[in-house]
């Protein structure tokens, strides 16, 4: 392999017209300090080949928006994406889609355009944020040359930082929901975890608010706060 | 473009797809079309409310959005003016939408809806929630009538059941319009008796209608009256059928539904009766349409019950009652249609047990009337049902009326046993017109009365929640009404007696929780827990509508007919009349149709149901009915300051 394929980007060539619609992409907005109902949110989940951040590949992506307070069920994303070289691997019988759904998938660059179309300048929540945060990000810069600034909530922080009373060691998703009672429609599926998640966010915005941070800014800034703290614990 | 053309292509979004099927569990939403449901789920938001948030208010100001509780529950709360006390007026769980009535009034809401724990509703907002309306019939029918429209599923639902074991279509409730002959044959009265009959030979039809020159039914002349003028030999044959003819015959219009034209001839014993609009003959039903088309032989129930020649003839006429019910609910007869079936018969019944009597034991010489209490004197008798009874004579005196007893009281005894063997089984509290104490004169049952009404002892109270129900099943009425009339006066005057009634009306609380959907008892070994529906769910209906009908002068015995003459009289308000009425007939009907399935498999009559046994859609509604009956307690307590 050339010195200089390293420095291509592994992707074909982007069309005038996607070149076009990446340039009108809205820029994200930094967090704000109107109440949290003003915000609109995305509330993103994504299903992958693997969990290896380097290798693996977003497979489809299911969002939901939060406006007004409320999930807008109007304003819902959900693509399949298709990856010519993906191979079926274990993480199949997670996610459930095989082969034959990845090949009827949308060109990841157009889905991914459609996406950040769709989050405009929102901030994003996610469930283990970060993952999705750098699988997105990846993805956008392998296929688009696009850098992901958007900002993340990770709901799994948020969780035990406004509910401080339950103990629950690493709790996933599941423990969460069950937690709370929420009853998911088909979990592991991309949107009805996005869902499930942006439900989740719902009632953890209106525990914030009882507990006096009623912005995302505030949110954000204690979330900081937390996290320090518990590092600092942990490192004892 | 517009959202409605886009909700198919979006349709098979995986969270609009899960929405919709979790809504179609549920009515009216599972009877709706797939794209109109669609349509719902795309303009919905989805909002959380925490345990005690209000969702809204009537400060709101008119109503903007509809609600669907997705997960949780809400409750309505309603200030009391005056008290500043709340009242929860009602409970809404997964599935359930509010507010119907404001959103349609464009009003504010009157009640306070607020989250009781932590709850999710799917919101749409007002201009989607009219195109709907304008879009489904089912959700339209569904907003307009509410909980009206469940009914008239469940109602369905019932009649379905029915005709599973029946295997028949046809209804009772079909219009008269649609039964009858549509030609049906006349003549004028000068018509010869010869020729008439010659007409209704040619067309081979049962009887003759004499109409006037504006075709107006003057005159009927059946195959009845034809045998009667065969058997006078001196009968001329070229006289004027008008000289023959049953004049001013029974009329309803093409509008009456065949239920009405059975009860008509059950109740007067006729076979035909003429189908009048403006004035003009359109129509004739007889005896037989209604026989042959939907098999309810009530009439000839009636008819045979009647002319029964002895008391073992009776007894095996009682078995086809019970097949009568099982037949009119597969026909869509309303627990009331049925009560109301089951206590003409059962009067039929009665008067022939009593005549039979007489023939067997002399006539004793004396007029009575025979009385009846309970259910059996409100008119809401089920096939389980026993002995409620008295006698009631003109005497001048003490001696006189002792005298009279003397006479009675064997006779009597002997109709009780009577009724025993038709299945009317004796009366565990003596209730019985053989029990020397319920054989009274007039003055004897007033003086018995106004005790029970100065001396309010828990005995007099349970006693006058079965005498004051009095009515007359055979012999004069005249001397009863004079009863009933003076009771309704004492007690009108006596606001100590009411309050009493009241607090003896709220000792059966309706089966509900605040906390739970039912509150169950287990009873002895059973397995599963269960509810009363006649004691839990019906006596809070009757106790209430008996306390305010003779607490303002209403004569009126029967339950719905007492709350329906309440709502005239503005005592009750008319949405809640309606809701009672609609109530109680829910909870008669469930336990109707208990009984029924109860018969079929060969066990005992019970009123204890399981909830659980009970399909979704039902088991809502018995919900929501006791909830009325708590409505109706609340609001004795709050009249009577209890």
């Amino acid at each position: 392999m050339s010195l200089f394929a390293w420095l291509r980007p592994n992707h074909s060539p982007l069309t005038d017209i996607q070149r076009q619609r990446l340039a009108q992409l809205a820029a994200p907005v930094d967090w704000h300090d109107h109440n949290l109902r003003a915000q609109r949110w995305v509330v993103l989940d994504l299903e992958t080949s693997g969990l290896n951040l380097n290798r693996d590949q977003v497979l489809s992506i299911g969002a939901v928006v939060i406006e007004d307070g409320a999930i807008d069920f109007a304003q819902q994303f959900e693509r399949t994406l298709h990856q010519p070289d993906h191979k079926t691997s274990p993480s199949v019988l997670l996610h459930g889609l095989g082969p034959s759904a990845i090949a009827a998938g949308c060109d990841p660059v157009d889905a991914l355009l459609d996406f950040m179309d769709f989050v405009g300048d929102s901030p994003l929540l996610a469930f283990h944020a970060s993952f999705d945060q750098r699988m997105l990000a990846r993805a956008l810069k392998d296929n688009l040359g696009y850098k992901l600034q958007h900002g993340f909530l990770d709901v799994a922080e948020l969780a035990p930082l406004l509910n401080p009373a339950v103990v629950l060691r690493d709790a996933g998703l599941d423990d969460w929901t069950a937690c709370f009672g929420l009853q998911a429609a088909e979990r592991h599926h991309a949107s009805a975890d996005a869902l499930v998640t942006a439900e989740l966010a719902l009632i953890l915005f209106s525990q914030a608010r009882r507990q006096g941070l009623d912005s995302p800014l505030q949110l954000e800034q204690r979330l900081g706060n937390w996290r320090r703290r518990r590092q600092m614990s942990h490192s004892f | 473009m517009d959202a409605f053309a886009q909700a198919g292509k979006t349709a098979v979004m995986q969270n609009i797809h899960g929405t919709m099927q979790f809504l179609q569990r549920f009515p009216p939403f599972n009877q709706m079309e797939n794209a109109h449901l669609a349509y719902l789920v795309e303009q919905c938001q989805l909002r959380f409310y925490a345990a005690g948030e209000s969702i809204i208010k009537p400060a709101d100001g008119p109503v903007e959005h509809f609600h669907i509780v997705k997960q949780g529950r809400v409750v309505g709360e309603r200030t009391h003016g005056v008290k500043g006390s709340t009242e929860t007026t009602f409970e809404i769980t997964s599935g359930e939408c509010f507010p119907l009535a404001a959103l349609l009034g464009e009003r504010a809401t009157r009640t306070e809806h607020l989250a009781a724990e932590d709850t999710f509703c799917l919101q749409l907002n007002k201009a989607a929630f009219i195109r709907l309306f304008a879009l489904s019939d089912v959700f339209r029918d569904f907003a307009l009538r509410g909980v009206s429209s469940l009914l008239d599923q469940v109602n369905q639902q019932v009649q379905r059941r029915a005709v599973e074991t029946l295997g028949n279509q046809y209804s009772l409730n079909t219009r008269l319009g649609e039964l009858a002959m549509r030609h049906p044959v006349v003549c004028d009265p000068d018509t010869p008796l010869r020729e008439a009959v010659r007409l209704m030979h040619d067309q081979q039809v049962g009887s003759i209608v004499i109409v006037d020159p504006q075709r107006a039914p003057i005159g009927i002349f059946t195959l009845r009256d034809l045998r009667q003028v065969v058997a006078e030999a001196s009968t001329d044959f070229a006289a004027p059928i008008a000289t023959h003819m049953t004049a001013a015959p029974f009329a309803l219009t093409p509008q009456h539904s065949a239920f009405d034209a059975a009860i008509a001839m059950t109740e007067r014993h006729i076979a035909h009766v003429c189908l009048v609009e403006d004035q003009r003959l359109c129509g004739v039903v007889s005896e037989r349409d209604l026989f042959s088309l939907q098999r309810i032989d009530l009439v000839h129930l009636a008819r045979t019950i009647r002319h029964a020649p002895r008391i073992e003839q009776l007894v095996s006429l009682r078995g086809e009652i019970g097949q009568l019910v099982e037949r009119m609910l597969a026909h869509g007869a309303s627990s009331t249609q049925i009560t109301h079936i089951i206590t003409l018969l059962n009067d039929h019944t009665g008067c022939r047990v009593i005549e039979l009597a007489i023939q067997d034991k002399g006539d004793p010489g004396v007029a009575f009337s025979w009385l009846c209490f309970g259910s059996e004197g409100r008119r809401e008798q089920t096939l389980h049902t026993d002995q409620d009874n008295g006698i009631l004579f003109e005497a001048r005196d003490a001696a006189h009326a002792a005298e009279i007893r003397g006479v009675l009281l064997p006779l009597a005894q002997h109709i009780n046993q009577g009724l025993a063997q038709c299945g009317f089984s004796l009366c565990k509290g003596n209730i019985m017109a053989g029990n020397p104490e319920l054989c009274l004169s007039r003055a004897e049952w007033a003086r018995r009365f106004a005790a029970f009404i100065r001396e309010a002892t828990p005995e007099n109270l349970l006693a006058s929640s079965i005498y004051f129900d009095l009515r007359v099943v055979w012999g004069d009425e005249q001397p009863c009404e004079q009863l009933r009339q003076s009771i309704l006066e004492q007690v009108g005057d006596n606001r100590l007696f009411q309050r009493m009634m009241a607090g003896n009306a709220l000792r059966q609380r309706p089966p509900v929780g605040r906390l739970r959907e039912f509150v169950l008892t287990r009873q002895g070994n059973d397995k599963a827990a269960t509810l009363d529906l006649k004691v839990q769910g019906l006596t809070p209906f009757v106790d209430g509508a008996r306390l305010l009908a003779l607490a303002n002068g209403i004569s009126a015995n029967n339950t719905l007919e007492r709350l329906r003459q309440l709502v005239t009289r503005e005592v009750i308000d008319p949405l809640d009349g309606g809701a009672y009425e609609e109530a109680y007939q829910f909870i008669q009907q469930t336990r109707m149709q208990q009984h029924q399935a109860q018969t079929r498999q060969n066990q005992p009559y019970s009123n204890r149901v399981d909830p659980d046994s009970l399909n979704n859609l039902d088991r809502r509604i018995l919900r929501e009915s006791l909830r009325q009956a708590q409505r109706l307690q609340s609001s004795l307590a709050l009249r009577y300051q209890l």
